[in-house]
């Protein structure tokens, strides 16, 4: 009898966990986040708004891209030894290099576009969920979204021209899209941007009357150049207009800027706060009128991502060669001005100051300018950086006005302007006699000016449609030579996306 | 391949033959009564007998025989021994990992992912143990090895404990495993108990020597003589164009550091002293006994000092107190220490971080002893500490029987290192890693005996069995610490401080910090019911359900059944046939589930922390605030995801007679996988690099054969031979969403075609002229020129590009196996063992990246960087066409056939030599039961037509960068005494 009972306890054991399965099998990934889990509350609308902020500057900073986009391909610089780096120069972009392949693949564009898009498309239901997040922070980051989406576009369209146009997240159910036409790409950016500006605060957390009380409850010093603002909109928006040759709507763009750049915690800088390690392009600051910074203090340094990695070697890095230079030659005719405090040579032919390049007289002078080594020192031992990628500045901004006056035919206000900045670095006033044509001034000032800001190869194209001196240029221009090749991978997914012309 | 069946043995050692050491260490595997063994009594073996399958239906590995050979893993035992089971060894280098595929792949081999996805099972005395998880791999920029010690855990299998080790081929016996073995299983046994009332001793050992190796070094004028041809060919003054440089290590040639003496191998290579002691000691009576067992073992490598240690020990303890009732447990618990090896590209793909990589290592001795030296005031400690452990309660009721089992199996690493600032630009690293992989298992089944008659019998089993698997780390790394003498991350330990807790050695902001765990959760329902007629016909039917919590809440469960039959002809028809010995037939089919490996797979769309970029991909939000994004780098995961299995047939004869004790072996297989989830590239214009979808099948097919016979058997000589032969052909059968070829990288995969092959350009010469160049051919929308490679255009379009390149070689065997010659005279016996891997290619990348040297010199590439292997001589020069290596079709590319080279192999793998002291000392003393005294030699010679080092070590991408260590010549004296 008694051994009956014990088998029956033992079956009893036996079928004991078999209630607990389904609580066993339903586990809570702890490396994901879940559709359910994800837009019920303030914390997920603002991981999905910085979501889109690291994208974007994962897209810019990805294998370089913003530099080699905008200054390689311009051929300023030389490479001595990066094979894919001289093809960029040499315009040969279907060269068989991983980076290029990489440079050639719109991908992470299109990942900001569809994180914008859902985060436009679901943060309104939390707003619905969760009391603390107010309709004015719901305002605020949708048109943030919006804005990154239209900035990601305007990015698409002068890298590679004609491209697909995605307004929904299409979660799940992706189809394949054509190419859009890029002139109509353009007046929706501007649209988009546009709206996006009217809704925009001039800064975060400081009692502007578009964002109310501290952002995402934080103070000014956290958002402090950070996000997106009113005027980083209204630089944008000059640009894509004097990118179209539209000088009037850059000029006006530009005016709202230069009247209201004191609310936003913007100025003309001074030479040595720009050129210092731990100056204005270091972290985070309200003067990076549009930037994605890398934050030291926050261990976000990193040894990728920054021109840095490209341009600087010995005395300023323990590196010996440099993966671009600027020659000599170029330098100095870049820079033909006495006391230019940027560069400029003594009598002798040696450089009066070193802040934009060191090792002038060796085989590589060094580009060095943006020198962010860690935590902005100047030890040269260990290459990590932290330089934010500036997109646009003060400076750009009055000096895009002074062209698109130039062109306008207002010159008297845009030799002001461009003097604004001649008389920061140190360079007496224009003149038509000594520094030649207005537009060449102002275009050669912007090379010296922002020169490692990835401006050069788009300014090279705006001046190009101005002046019509440079047939090789325009040949590039009037065959779509100016946009890169598109990936592979990427015709060889989407079967309605064609090679672009010029690279076929 | 030592298939010498178990039964003929006890004739072997009759013989006084080679098997002498079979009769002391394993005596227990004679037919024995039922109280010779406690387990057997006891009815574990007989409840173990759901899985009773005859040898023929297993892959039995001959442990007396693997015993004698130093070796460190299971792997390095299996490999070659048995049928099916394929192992690779890409490195030489103890305790580094070797993974097994059993009867091809059933995914094609893109990453250390798919290749873990590939593991067989190896159960250990009934626990499945748990691998190492590779989700690791998500925080590393580089994914050279995993973070952490990387030591191999199988090498946690200590053969001298082990009674026997079988690879099994039966469909039914696999699928008691359920999801974990649908790879295969191989089932690792430890010995039993000695339950004769006598305390028993047994101590093994040797000792011997890992033997340098003497290669031909180089130094920078030989490079510099290499590279003149080129720049006599294509430039006019030594530039290629006005921003060519030349490096500034072979410019100039008074620089003694590269241009003097080549000596380096003096301090790169060296001897190693191998070891190995043990001893096992077991007692106890019928009711109550235990077992005992320690040891300690070293495995070293001929180059940078690496070696594996060994400090293990085993306890286990079976008692009886009632009738009914029986407990027994076992522990076992392994250390694990690993010296690694010193390369570069293993170090800076770690450190996430290049330093100037233009100027080489020098192969002068003294300058390279100085770098070393600098090593040894940093640490690099890996400690593995692996325990596995049972308990068991059964009870036994007449003919029903309960057993109720926990298992546990938990390993757990440390890597702690440092390195000082002297080896990367005066900046000092720190870094520590501590990680578990952990799985828990709890079983419970009950079966019943039912003889029906003498001549039917009946066994029917149910159980339930519960898995719990938790793989967890954390780690750190830290940057430039202020000096080389705090090696460690030191924090804050006053409170009052307001610095408190925060780290004072290294800069806050150097230091990146990780965590992360993932867990998987298993519940399983299983039957089996085995009939058996009359010793004639054996039939077992498996019928199970997993639910698994990687699976997607509607698709939890997959009820998978399996059938096997064997036929035993000779019982049925030639009963009396006295010349015949064995004939049977074996059928088997059945179906088992393959579980996932993420549990992403089962949250269906999911965001996640990934906003990085190349170079930099551990970026987790954004101006320090988390950040959430889909999936983009990882790939879309949605809904309706099924579970994936595995459909398996085999079908075997086994065919034995007594004239010459002649035996073959037959098996063929059809295995498909199906349902597979595969990462497509896919949704560029929705941010997503891939997609995950399922649908992929796999088809293995296969024939393995045995065949051995003694054809000498007289009084005082015999010889016995015995040669296996695998052979496996992987198809993929259908890719998701429709798709018929997809490309991955550099790899192709084509419905129809095989997983493994390389997918190349054919290179068909040089252009020699720019005239010789077809009119417009161009490579990827570059015109060639001359000093570019003629490579075919397949499709005839007049450009060549990714349509140009064709499936080419596999980088698996089309067959392999070995070839074991055993021969006895008198007490002496002589073992002879060869490899072979036969239908096998791979990339000579070594080659291909130094006649690159041009790409290579300016590039962060972790395949460019200068080892200090660079300056041996390797490879056959002779064998590649000048190019022009400046042309931006990058000439050397390696994904073209003309590095692509025959690995088929013949090794003589190892060979030994023994004596059976047993009857010379057993005169002196009563004591000794037996002793065997051996000598041993391993790797002793490849025949291969390959021109780098050895085809073996390579990893599963089969490119050979040159960088590994090579396995080593081992000599080894030993001996086993049996008290």
């Amino acid at each position: 009898m008694k051994r009956y009972h014990l088998i029956f306890n033992v079956l009893l054991l036996f079928l004991l966990p078999l209630g607990g399965c389904k609580k066993m099998l339903d586990i809570d990934s702890s490396r994901t986040v879940k559709e359910e889990n994800m837009w019920n509350a303030l914390e997920d609308t603002r991981a999905g708004l910085m979501g889109i902020y690291g994208l974007t500057k994962a897209a810019l900073d990805d294998n370089n891209a913003y530099w080699l986009y905008g200054e390689v391909r311009s051929g300023d610089f030389e490479s001595p030894n990066r094979q894919d780096l001289k093809a960029i120069i040499k315009n040969d972009l279907k060269a068989n290099y991983e980076s290029l392949n990489a440079l050639s693949n719109w991908r992470r564009w299109f990942a900001v576009v569809n994180a914008a898009n859902i985060f436009m498309e679901r943060a309104p239901q939390v707003r619905e969920k969760d009391m603390r997040y107010t309709e004015n922070n719901l305002v605020v980051d949708v048109a943030q979204a919006r804005f990154l989406r239209a900035y990601a576009y305007f990015n698409m369209v002068r890298i590679w021209g004609d491209i697909p146009l995605i307004l929904n997240s299409h979660d799940g159910n992706f189809e394949n899209k054509a190419k859009e036409d890029r002139l109509k790409l353009y007046a929706w950016i501007e649209k988009e941007m546009y709206d996006a500006a009217q809704l925009l605060p001039y800064s975060y957390s400081t009692g502007d009357e578009q964002q109310i009380g501290n952002y995402y409850n934080e103070t000014s010093g956290r958002w402090n150049g950070a996000l997106v603002r009113k005027l980083s909109v209204y630089a944008i928006l000059a640009h894509l207009a004097a990118w179209q040759a539209n000088y009037a709507d850059a000029a006006s763009y530009s005016q709202f800027v230069m009247d209201n750049y004191n609310k936003a915690g913007s100025y003309y800088l001074s030479t040595s706060f720009l050129t210092d390690g731990n100056g204005f392009f270091f972290e985070k600051r309200s003067e990076q009128m549009f930037s994605f910074p890398y934050i030291w203090a926050h261990v976000e340094a990193s040894f990728t991502g920054h021109i840095e990695e490209l341009t600087l070697a010995t005395p300023v890095v323990n590196k010996s060669v440099p993966d671009i230079y600027m020659p000599k030659e170029t330098i100095l005719k870049t820079f033909n001005e006495k006391k230019d405090q940027r560069f400029s040579i003594d009598t002798l032919g040696a450089p009066t100051t070193e802040v934009y390049f060191r090792n002038f007289n060796g085989k590589y002078p060094i580009f060095s300018k943006i020198k962010c080594i860690m935590g902005g020192s100047s030890d040269p031992t260990f290459r990590i950086f932290t330089s934010a990628t500036v997109l646009t500045r003060l400076e750009d901004i009055a000096l895009l006005r002074a062209e698109s006056l130039a062109v306008l035919g207002e010159k008297s206000t845009a030799i002001e302007l461009l003097n604004e900045i001649r008389e920061r670095r140190g360079l007496k006033v224009y003149s038509e006699n000594a520094n030649g044509d207005l537009v060449d001034a102002i275009f050669l000032e912007r090379k010296r000016e922002l020169m490692g800001e990835g401006h050069r190869w788009y300014d090279m194209i705006r001046r190009e449609k101005i002046k019509h001196d440079n047939p090789q240029l325009a040949q590039l221009i009037a065959n779509d030579g100016i946009y890169w090749p598109i990936a592979r991978e990427i015709l060889a997914q989407n079967k309605l996306i064609e090679q672009n012309t010029y690279w076929k | 391949m030592y298939m010498i069946k178990k039964r003929y043995l006890d004739r072997l050692v009759l013989l006084g033959c080679s098997c002498a050491c079979y009769s002391f260490a394993f005596g227990q595997d004679k037919v024995l009564s039922p109280s010779d063994s406690l387990k057997l009594q006891i009815g574990t073996a007989k409840l173990d007998s759901i899985f009773q399958i005859k040898t023929s239906q297993v892959n039995p590995v001959e442990i007396n025989k693997q015993s004698l050979l130093p070796y460190s893993s299971l792997a390095q035992y299996l490999k070659g021994n048995n049928t099916g089971l394929y192992v690779t060894e890409p490195s030489g280098e103890p305790g580094t990992k070797q993974p097994m595929y059993f009867r091809g792949i059933s995914r094609p081999l893109l990453s250390d992912i798919d290749v873990f996805q590939n593991q067989p099972l190896v159960v250990l005395d009934g626990i499945p143990l748990v691998g190492e998880h590779p989700f690791a791999y998500a925080v590393q920029t580089y994914n050279l090895e995993r973070i952490g010690p990387a030591t191999n855990l199988l090498a946690n299998i200590n053969i001298d404990m082990v009674k026997s080790i079988e690879v099994l081929k039966d469909v039914a016996a696999v699928a008691m495993y359920g999801p974990n073995a649908a790879n295969g299983a191989i089932v690792v046994r430890t010995k039993e108990y000695k339950a004769d009332k006598s305390n028993r001793i047994a101590v093994n050992m040797y000792t011997g020597l890992a033997e340098r190796p003497h290669v031909t070094t180089i130094n920078g004028d030989y490079e510099n003589k290499f590279r003149k041809q080129f720049y006599d060919l294509y430039t006019s003054n030594g530039k290629y164009d006005d921003g060519d440089s030349y490096p500034v290590y072979l410019s100039d040639s008074l620089n003694m550091n590269y241009f003097g003496k080549s000596d380096w191998t003096d301090s790169y290579y060296n001897n190693g002293l191998v070891y190995n002691l043990n001893a096992n000691l077991s007692g106890g009576g019928p009711r109550a006994n235990f077992q005992f067992a320690a040891g300690s073992t070293q495995d070293k490598g001929i180059a940078d000092q690496v070696k594996l240690n060994k400090y293990y020990a085993l306890f286990g303890l079976n008692m009886r107190p009632m009738t009914w009732l029986t407990f027994s447990m076992q522990a076992n618990i392994t250390r694990l220490d690993r010296n690694r090896n010193l390369n570069l590209r293993d170090r800076f793909a770690q450190l996430a971080y290049f330093p100037d990589l233009s100027a080489p290592l020098s192969p002068n001795k003294e300058v390279y002893n100085e770098y070393l030296s600098y090593y040894k005031k940093g640490f690099d400690n890996n400690k593995s500490n692996v325990v596995q452990g049972y308990g068991k309660l059964q009870f036994d009721f007449g003919n029903f029987h309960f057993l109720s089992t926990g298992m546990l199996d938990y390993n757990e690493g440390y890597r702690d290192q440092f390195y000082h600032s002297k080896l990367m630009e005066s900046n000092n690293f720190a870094s520590n890693y501590y990680g578990y992989n952990q799985r828990a298992v709890f079983d419970n089944k009950a079966f019943y005996d039912w003889n029906i008659n003498a001549e039917n019998k009946l066994n029917l089993l149910v159980g339930n069995s519960l898995q719990w698997d938790t793989y967890r780390y954390n780690y750190a790394y830290a940057y430039k610490g202020v000096n080389d003498f705090i090696k460690v991350n030191l924090l804050e330990d006053d409170a009052t401080k307001s610095n408190y807790l925060e780290a004072t050695a290294y800069p806050k902001a150097l230091i990146f910090k990780y965590l992360d765990r993932i867990r998987h959760n298993l519940v399983s329902f299983y039957g089996k019911a085995t009939y058996s007629y009359d010793n004639k016909v054996e039939t077992s039917l498996v019928l199970r359900t997993d639910g698994s919590s990687n699976a997607q809440p509607d698709a939890r469960w997959i009820f998978t059944p399996s059938l096997s039959i064997n036929w035993n002809i000779k019982n049925s028809y030639f009963n009396t046939n006295t010349s015949l010995k064995e004939l049977t037939a074996r059928l088997s089919a059945g179906r088992i589930g393959l579980s996932n490996v993420f549990d992403d797979f089962a949250q269906g769309p999911n965001y996640v922390a990934q906003m990085g970029f190349t170079g930099n991909q551990l970026i987790a939000g954004y101006n320090a605030i988390a950040g959430l994004v889909r999936p983009y780098e990882s790939g879309w995961v949605g809904y309706n995801i099924p579970w994936a299995y595995t459909d398996q047939g085999n079908l075997g004869l086994d065919y034995a007679i007594q004239k010459k004790n002649f035996h073959v072996s037959l098996d063929v297989y059809v295995k498909q996988t199906k349902n597979q989830l595969i990462n497509i590239p896919s949704y560029s214009e929705y941010g997503y690099k891939s997609s995950y979808a399922a649908g992929m099948n796999v088809q293995n097919v296969g024939a393995e054969l045995t065949i051995g016979l003694d054809p000498v058997q007289t009084e005082n000589f015999k010889w016995s031979t015995a040669l296996n032969v695998s052979h496996n052909q992987n198809k993929l059968k259908a890719l998701p969403n429709g798709l018929d070829r997809l490309v991955i990288g550099n790899n192709l995969l084509e419905v129809g075609k095989p997983l493994d092959q390389y997918w190349l350009l054919s290179n068909e010469g040089i252009y020699k002229t720019d005239a010789e160049v077809p009119q417009g051919m161009t490579y990827n929308a570059i015109q060639l020129r001359a000093g570019d490679p003629i490579w075919k255009d397949q499709n005839g379009d007049n450009t060549i590009d990714d349509y140009d390149r064709t499936l080419q070689g596999h980088r698996l065997p089309a067959v392999f196996g070995n070839w074991y010659n055993n021969f006895v005279f008198g007490k002496w016996d002589l073992g002879i063992n060869m490899y072979y891997n036969l239908g096998r290619k791979l990339i000579n990348q070594e080659m291909a990246n130094r006649f690159d040297f041009i790409n290579n010199e300016g590039t962060k590439n972790l395949d460019a960087i200068k080892e200090i292997t660079y300056w041996e001589k390797r490879g056959d020069y002779s064998k590649y066409p000048l190019y022009n290596p400046w042309s931006t079709v990058i000439a050397y590319q390696a994904d073209q056939d003309l590095f692509l080279e025959n690995a088929s192999f013949v090794k003589i793998r190892a060979i030994t030599l023994g004596y059976n002291l047993t009857s010379l000392l057993a005169g002196r003393t009563q004591a000794i039961k037996n002793a065997y005294a051996y000598v041993s030699a391993n790797n002793v010679a490849t025949i291969t037509s390959y021109s780098g080092v050895d085809p073996e070590i390579v990893d599963y991408t089969g490119y050979d960068i040159g960088s590994k260590i090579r396995i080593p010549r081992i000599y080894t004296l030993g001996i086993k005494v049996d008290f």
